[in-house]
């Protein structure tokens, strides 16, 4: 059996792995990847200097060589042949497979601003742009951060650990709108301009120009920016242009049925490449998140490998903290036609959104100091009570009253009896270095 | 594999296995950073500890992008803090509660069977934890379901 894996991110390291566990006989297993494997997730600890940059590889040179996996790293896949199963790299090289996995995963995609593509600004999003930023953020300096969403606010502490000054641009008229409600984006704006974080909501950039070693941003309407550092992380896009004419569906991402596998029967997608489906929704999407990249890797690996495995679908999640505010939310957080009740601390600040479908929470949010929210088990245990769907009964009208006191609900629901039987693959995981060696 | 048994029906409700805890992970009596954690029940009358399960899934470990989270000797699922950055992934991949963040290390962390000799059962004056070589299960799901039945009545 030859396994071609084209992507060395999350998706991709974890369906190897996988494969390595769950073989009965030991396969050929390829890996084209542009990049050295590394985890995205960990680049901002990196960008503050709290771990070298070794500690960002996933799967070493060495690590791949006792797993038997022949690379192509520095590569990348140019296109696919999924009549012939073949894969041409950039060099012309083709590699032919029995089945193969897509997990290209995505890459940052900048605002139409003219200027945008200017010596002094950056996207934060492989380990090249990382580094780009690492060697320009400096004490004293004045970063511009583009885009008030995610990406941004995962490299927020770095670059105030770093002793930067930092003013935060966004085009929407409040920061986070993919992550959080109006009344948690209020708490975190106040939140940061109390430590002394700039922000510019509502605000359309219309040009990035060079200003004698520094870089000015120019408005729609309000002054000028002038900085010394402009990161712009103004979304994200799937890679999917290579797979022009390969012959599978590709709609936002290219769609996957519940074992991961494409409209072509050898052909697999996983990771921020694929559509899948949604666990609290069932619909097909893109969530562009690690733990879906994660649990997607695994099951195409497992099913890879000649097992059965089918994914019940990937929960929506995303935790993110600014100046010890720590800020979470679970699956259909934004839904419009759930019945939803909040709960507002001001004064801590803390905040709750709990979202149910009948009697079922089906999204939550959870904002709250990082020395206050750690004190309970409230995170996990809505992230069990959205991910079981348990049926909370009564419990509803008591969180209706009480959205802060989740704990009750979700032991005397008996969320945990309904926990514990559920794994991923169908059996215990293993630990990391746990991987049988290929022999 | 030995895991902690919880015997709701025992518990005190002293907190005597919170501060062993704390004092084992962190070398303090500092309930915050516990990873045993009592809850009253019916209007505190009633108690449970509450503590990981050492899963089989064990989502934290699949979730740690880094490899941090390993299993021990005990079996415990367990975060080796040379390894973790403190990502925070892990925290929200648990679905029991039971994978904490701390700001002051800036990394995760949870119970990990102290590698063998849990210092909340020992510390239990009741033996409502205990150290015992069975399955995990949902240990104390019906208890806190009868004696919360009254209050969800009241309202």
């Amino acid at each position: 059996m030859r396994h071609l894996i084209i992507g060395g991110g999350t998706a991709g390291i974890n369906a190897i792995r996988t494969i390595r566990e769950e073989e009965r006989e030991s396969s050929e297993i390829t890996l084209v990847s542009a990049e050295r494997p590394y985890s995205r997730m960990v680049l901002p600890y990196y960008l503050d200097r709290s771990i070298a940059e070794s500690h960002v590889f996933t799967a070493t040179a060495a690590l791949l060589a006792r797993w038997n996996v022949k690379t192509h790293v520095g590569r990348r896949a140019a296109s696919l042949d999924t009549r012939g199963s073949v894969c041409t790299l950039d060099d012309g090289a083709t590699i032919g497979y029995d089945d193969c996995l897509i997990a290209t995963g995505s890459s940052a995609v900048r605002a139409p601003v003219p200027g945008a593509d200017g010596p002094g600004v950056h996207s934060f999003w492989t380990l090249d742009e990382a580094r780009g930023v690492i060697a320009q953020v400096r004490p004293g300096r004045h970063v511009a951060m583009i885009g008030a969403g995610f990406i941004s606010f995962t490299i927020l502490n770095s670059i105030l650990a770093l002793g930067a000054k930092l003013t935060i641009v966004e085009i929407a008229p409040r920061i986070l709108p993919r992550m959080i409600d109006v009344t948690g984006a209020g708490i975190v704006e106040a939140w940061l301009q109390a430590h002394g974080v700039a922000i510019r909501a509502g605000a359309a950039v219309t040009k990035i120009e060079d200003a004698k070693s520094r870089t000015r941003l120019r408005f729609k309407s309000g002054p000028d920016i002038v900085c010394d550092v402009v990161v712009m992380a103004t979304g994200i896009k799937t890679n999917l242009e290579w797979l022009k004419g390969a012959g599978v569906h590709v709609n936002r991402g290219v769609v996957v049925d519940e074992r991961l596998r494409s409209i072509v029967p050898n052909v697999y997608a996983a990771g921020d490449v694929a559509e899948g489906r949604d666990l609290v929704t069932g619909q097909p999407t893109v969530h562009a998140i690690e733990p879906t990249a994660q649990e997607h890797g695994r099951v195409a690996g497992a099913n890879m490998a000649g097992r059965d495995v089918t994914y019940r679908g990937s929960l929506l999640m995303n935790i993110v903290e600014v100046c010890h505010l720590d800020v979470a939310s679970f699956g259909a957080w934004d839904d419009a036609k759930a019945e939803t009740f909040t709960g507002l601390r001001a004064e801590r600040p803390a905040y709750r959104k709990l979202l149910f479908t009948g009697d079922r929470l089906t999204g939550a949010m959870i904002l709250g100091r990082s020395s206050d929210v750690w004190t309970t088990n409230d995170i996990g245990m809505l992230k069990g009570l959205v991910q079981s769907g348990v049926p909370l009964g009564s419990w509803k009208e008591y969180l209706r009253k009480n959205p802060f006191d989740v704990k009750p609900a979700f032991i005397a629901s008996k969320t945990t009896a309904k926990l514990l039987p559920e794994t991923v693959l169908g059996r215990p995981a293993k630990a990391p270095g746990d991987t049988p060696v290929a022999v | 594999m030995r895991v902690l048994a919880l015997h709701p029906e025992k518990c005190t409700g002293c907190l005597r296995c919170e501060l062993a805890c704390s004092y084992m992970q962190t070398g303090e009596f500092k309930p915050a950073k516990s990873v045993i954690r009592v809850s009253p029940f019916e209007g505190h009358t009633s108690y449970s500890p509450y503590t990981c399960t050492q899963c089989a899934e064990g989502w934290c470990m699949t979730a740690c992008p880094v490899g941090a989270i390993t299993i021990n000797a005990a079996g415990a699922k367990d975060v080796v803090d040379d390894r973790c950055v403190g990502c925070k992934l892990c925290t929200i991949a648990c679905p029991y509660g039971t994978m904490f963040y701390d700001p002051d290390t800036r990394k995760a962390f949870k119970c990990d069977l102290c590698g063998g000799a849990p210092a909340c059962a020992d510390a239990c004056p009741t033996a409502a934890i205990t150290y015992e070589d069975t399955a995990t299960t949902d240990w104390i799901g019906d208890f806190a379901r009868e004696r919360t039945a009254r209050l969800l009545v009241v309202g």
